[in-house]
């Protein structure tokens, strides 16, 4: 095998990893204010890929069909927090992972009602073509979706260590009881999490539409590989759930080039088991308590 | 004592839920029961996928039926007596599709059974179907619905034993020898693929590379890093799904110089929205009817491709994709059958009826049935396609 | 005294009318649907232990389900073993693959256990599809035999239906009653507190184990009996969403109780038949249904745990304390 073809095979999981890796901060988010997995998720993905596709098609320029797109799924998050979470929030986290799964048929269900049963194409963010680097070749959507990925983990790392809101938010993540005592606002930190977790899980979407397209059944998938992604890098923390996001995909690109094609998710899964196996707590995990 | 009580007083409750049920349906049983004979509707049964993977397939072909059944209905209906068709969503799910078919059987004495959309739903009716004695038309394409024989159960799309042989001809008529295979691990897929593996040879064609991907993957650049460095002189692509625009973009990405051709799977508007310029010179092959002229202008097939075009388009503001087709001509065989069929009409009469289907020009082909051959199309209803500016052309 | 009357009754009852239903009705499709009720109550039963009695949940008992509907599918094809054996040889499968995934396993916690299980099922999805000489791959495997017993083959709907409901009926009071012994109470005292268990001498890691190695064969059990009652297994049945529901069902049904999670089970497998199971809607309400079934499983789920957030069993219990109190 030639050297670039390594490089591409790399380039190729590095592609698919930073996609589970943008799903991925969405739990990861959730998880460090509520100690839940939000099985809704991988819908804010859907949602932000077919709602940019609806605006384009009602005449939207791509930015602003992206913006909006965006807003909206925050704006679904942080209702679906207020409306069907909060009013449970003191019941174990059991009942409201159900709940997240309740909301996550009915965002996938309103979906195809709203947007039909076909798959939805968006234009790239800036067409051309690939961009070639020593050998390999790399589409120009997929320098967007590393971008976002960079800028959403930096963002979310400058949010959590240099701001009172992240503060906050750490805080809210080791002791809701405590944090409410020490005068924090324990149920905005976790509303802003959620409008957070959904907009960046709609902005990857988003990113994601113009190389895959969307459809109303793409959030499920996407969300079983960013929890995979966040479990495998260690719950609650952001760079923790990019570096899983970006070993999974390397992982299912290297199985192709090396084993089969037919069994990379197998593999991938496989040492993905005999990782936690190894490592209870992820890759970055830090042992501790855990809400149950 | 407490946890065994309401335990008990669960089932209970379960329990009277159903003998509640079951008496509730018994009426509705006998309801249907009541209204046979003499000039009520002819009642057929329609089992699609209207939810999970294959909406987007089931939901067209619901349309499709839909409207032939009120043209028919408008026109006076057949033999004087109206059409009903009852649908049912099997979600995708076999299990479902066989509760559904035990449904229409039952409640609604269906006299023929069309459907499913996918192959594993149309396979798990069969055991229910024999039983019943009631024909079933699928519009599933994979080959062991009829390549696995059963009296009862008839086709309409090409399988994929009759259009991999073409394709794989097509290849090798166009001096395309090394082929490069990549192909998804769902049911039309791994058919296609296992089919060009066995055919390859017979063909004259040689298989440089087999590669595979999962539906809902969203990058197969790895998959085709391996394929370019097999240097092939095509890559054949079998998938049914979405994926399809994927592999043709990401070849493009690659930089390969070599044609992609697919399945008739492929013939879809999303492929090539989704492919956008990527879509451009993919070849597939499939039946005529994305470009009607291919039967000849003037010719009977010509004429009914036509109509049904113009009555969908006009119906429901979108062209018909393949799968409208397949339910088109679903419907076609079981009501051609139905007319033609002396006296009272029994799922039985009708079984020989369809059996006896010969000439019956639908969109999708010219339908002749026999008792060995219950897909009733042949290679002549296939051509060649290529994608050109957005839209399909033949490739002679 | 009355609900002691009600707690003598209702078993005898409950069996009752369970044996009467064939006799009332023939509709093969009620039986269909009422099989699949009973199905989903074998696994229930076991989820229920694993979770409310171990605190543990699985993402992952539908390939266990699996395991045990191919095992079936496989072994009595041609007659080549009788359908006892197989069904047997099934549950002991199952059981067998979850206690050696279980040993591992015990490491994890919360929502890494959950994801490891998940994993287990993916993994186990892809074989259901590879493993083409023992599973048919995609095309599935057909034509699997009906259960014999003896000299009884029990080929009708009905027959089946009696089967199925009779084996969930046996082992819902098997695991009612577990409940009540010392073990029961160990499970109990496991999922209170882990801690204390383990200082009253219980062997909380080896309990884990056991209850999830049952759980896994009372899935094959479930897996088996599906197979010889559809009579065709192929590998979309046992997918991430049929665990995940039966995963609602328990937490819908409520925990520390075996009554609230079949309730919910009834209720939950019922729901996209509801349609069909009531007479005389008019065909606009039948496709309206149809088309909106996701969305009002979803939002029921929702509504049911915002107002009753111990599920059914919760329900159940203040129910039942009204009653005492008068």
């Amino acid at each position: 095998m030639s050297s670039s073809e390594l490089l591409q095979f790399l380039i190729s999981g590095l592609q698919s990893g930073a996609i589970y890796a943008l799903v991925g901060l969405g739990f990861t988010l959730v998880y460090a204010s509520t100690g839940i997995i939000n099985f809704a998720q991988g819908e804010f993905f859907m949602l932000g890929g077919v709602l940019a596709v609806a605006g384009v098609r009602i005449g939207l320029p791509l930015p602003l069909a992206i913006v909006a797109a965006v807003v909206i799924s925050a704006g679904v998050g942080v209702a679906m927090e207020r409306i069907a979470l909060r009013p449970r929030r003191d019941s174990g986290a059991l009942v409201l992972i159900i709940i997240t799964i309740g909301v996550s048929m009915v965002l996938k269900s309103v979906a195809r009602h709203a947007f039909g049963p076909n798959e939805m194409a968006l234009p790239a963010f800036t067409p051309g073509p690939p961009v070639l680097l020593l050998g390999a070749a790399i589409d120009r959507q997929v320098l967007w979706i590393w971008g976002l990925t960079l800028v959403a983990v930096i963002g979310l790392t400058l949010l959590y260590t240099r701001t009172r809101l992240g503060r906050a938010m750490r805080a809210t993540s080791l002791s809701h009881d405590a944090a409410r005592l020490m005068g924090i606002d324990t149920a905005g930190v976790v509303m802003i999490s959620f409008g957070l977790a959904a907009a960046l899980g709609a902005l990857g979407g988003a990113a994601v539409a113009p190389l895959t397209q969307t459809a109303f059944d793409a959030g499920a998938r996407a969300g079983l590989k960013g929890f995979a992604a966040a479990i495998l890098g260690g719950l609650g923390n952001p760079i923790a759930a990019v570096l899983g996001g970006l070993v999974l995909g390397v992982l299912e690109s290297l199985s192709v080039a090396f084993i089969s094609s037919t069994y990379k998710d197998a593999i991938s899964l496989v040492l993905l088991l005999a990782v936690l196996f190894l490592r209870p707590q992820g890759l970055l995990g830090k042992s501790g308590r855990e809400k149950v | 004592m407490k946890t065994r009580r309401s335990v008990l007083a669960t089932v209970l409750v379960a329990l009277l839920m159903a003998a509640a049920l079951s008496g509730c349906s018994g009426k509705g049983n006998g309801g249907s029961k009541a209204g046979e004979g003499g000039d009520a509707p002819y009642r057929i049964g329609a089992i699609v996928s209207l939810t999970g993977s294959y909406a987007g397939l089931g939901t067209p072909e619901q349309k499709a039926i839909e409207m032939e059944m009120k043209r028919i209905n408008d026109a006076g209906g057949i033999n004087g007596r109206q059409v009903e068709v009852i649908f049912e969503d099997d979600a995708t799910d076999p299990a479902k599709a066989q509760a559904a078919v035990a449904r229409l059987l039952e409640q609604e004495n269906v006299i023929a059974v069309i459907g499913a959309t996918g192959t594993s739903q149309t396979m798990a009716l069969r055991d229910d179907i024999d039983r019943a004695g009631v024909p079933q038309v699928s519009m599933a394409g994979g080959s062991v619905i009829t390549a696995e024989f059963d009296k009862n159960v008839f086709q309409t799309p090409w399988p994929n034993r009759i259009v991999v042989p073409f394709t794989l001809r097509a290849l090798k008529d166009r001096g395309l020898v090394d082929v490069a295979v990549i192909s998804d691990t769902g049911g039309y897929g791994k058919d296609g693929h296992d089919l060009i593996l066995k055919g390859a040879t017979v063909a004259g064609v040689k298989i440089v590379a087999d590669e595979t991907f999962n539906p809902g993957d969203t990058d197969m650049t790895a998959q085709l890093t391996k394929i370019k460095s097999a240097s092939p002189d095509v890559v054949l692509l079998w998938n049914a799904g979405k994926e399809a625009a994927i592999v043709a973009k990401n070849i493009k990405q690659l930089g390969m110089a070599v044609p992609l051709v697919g399945s008739p799977g492929n013939g879809r508007r999303e492929f090539i929205e989704g492919a956008g310029d990527a879509a451009d010179g993919f070849r597939f092959a499939a039946g005529k009817i994305l470009v009607p002229e291919a039967y000849g202008e003037g010719t009977p097939a010509f004429q009914v491709a036509k109509k049904f075009i113009a009555d969908y388009s006009f119906a429901y503001g979108v062209a018909p994709d393949i799968f409208a087709g397949h339910a088109f001509d679903a419907f076609l065989v079981v009501t051609d059958a139905l007319r033609r069929i002396e006296g009272e009409a029994t799922p039985a009469s009708l079984r020989d009826a369809i059996e006896a289907t010969d000439g019956l020009v639908g969109v999708g082909g010219t339908f002749a049935y026999s008792a060995e051959d219950h897909n009733g199309l042949t290679e002549e209803e296939l051509v060649f396609y290529r994608i050109e500016g957005s839209t399909w052309v033949l490739d002679k | 005294m009355s609900r002691r009357l009600v707690g003598t009754i209702a078993p005898v009852l409950a069996v009752m009318v369970v044996l009467a239903l064939p006799l009332v009705t023939t509709d093969r499709y009620l039986f269909k649907v009422l099989t699949f009720v009973g199905l989903n109550l074998i696994v229930v039963a076991g989820l229920a232990l694993l979770f409310g009695y171990a605190g543990q949940i699985s993402l992952g008992h539908a390939a266990f389900f699996g395991i045990g509907a191919y095992t079936v599918g496989y072994l009595t094809a041609d007659g080549a073993v009788p359908w006892l054996i197989a069904t047997l040889a099934a549950t002991v499968l199952a059981a067998l693959v979850g206690f050696t995934l279980a040993l591992p396993m015990l490491r994890l916690k919360g929502h890494y256990l959950g994801m490891a299980t998940l994993g287990f099922s993916e993994i186990m999805t892809v074989l259901f599809v590879e493993a083409r000489g023992i599973t048919g791959g995609n095309d599935g495997l057909r034509g699997i035999p009906y259960p014999v017993l003896g000299p009884f083959k029990i080929a009708t709907p009905g027959g089946v239906y009696l089967l199925v409901w009779i084996t969930a009926i046996i082992v819902l009071v098997l695991a009612g009653n577990l409940v009540r012994t010392r073990p029961g109470r160990a499970l109990r005292a496991l999922h209170g507190a882990e801690l204390g268990a383990q200082a009253c001498g219980i062997d909380t890691g080896r309990l884990r184990v056991q209850v999830f190695a049952l759980s896994a064969g009372l899935a094959g059990l479930a897996g088996a009996l599906y197979a010889s009652s559809v009579g065709y297994v192929s590998p979309t049945t046992f997918s991430l969403e049929f665990s995940v529901l039966l995963v609602a069902m328990i937490v819908l049904g409520g925990t520390g109780s075996i009554a609230g999670p079949v309730a919910a089970c009834v209720g939950l497998t019922l729901l996209p038949y509801v349609d069909a199971l009531i007479p005389g809607l008019p065909r606009e309400a039948v496709s309206f249904l149809q088309d909106w079934e996701a969305d009002i499983a979803g939002i029921v789920m929702i509504l049911v745990l915002l107002f009753a957030p111990g599920g059914v069993a919760g329900l159940i219990r203040s129910m039942t304390r009204a009653g005492d109190s008068r």
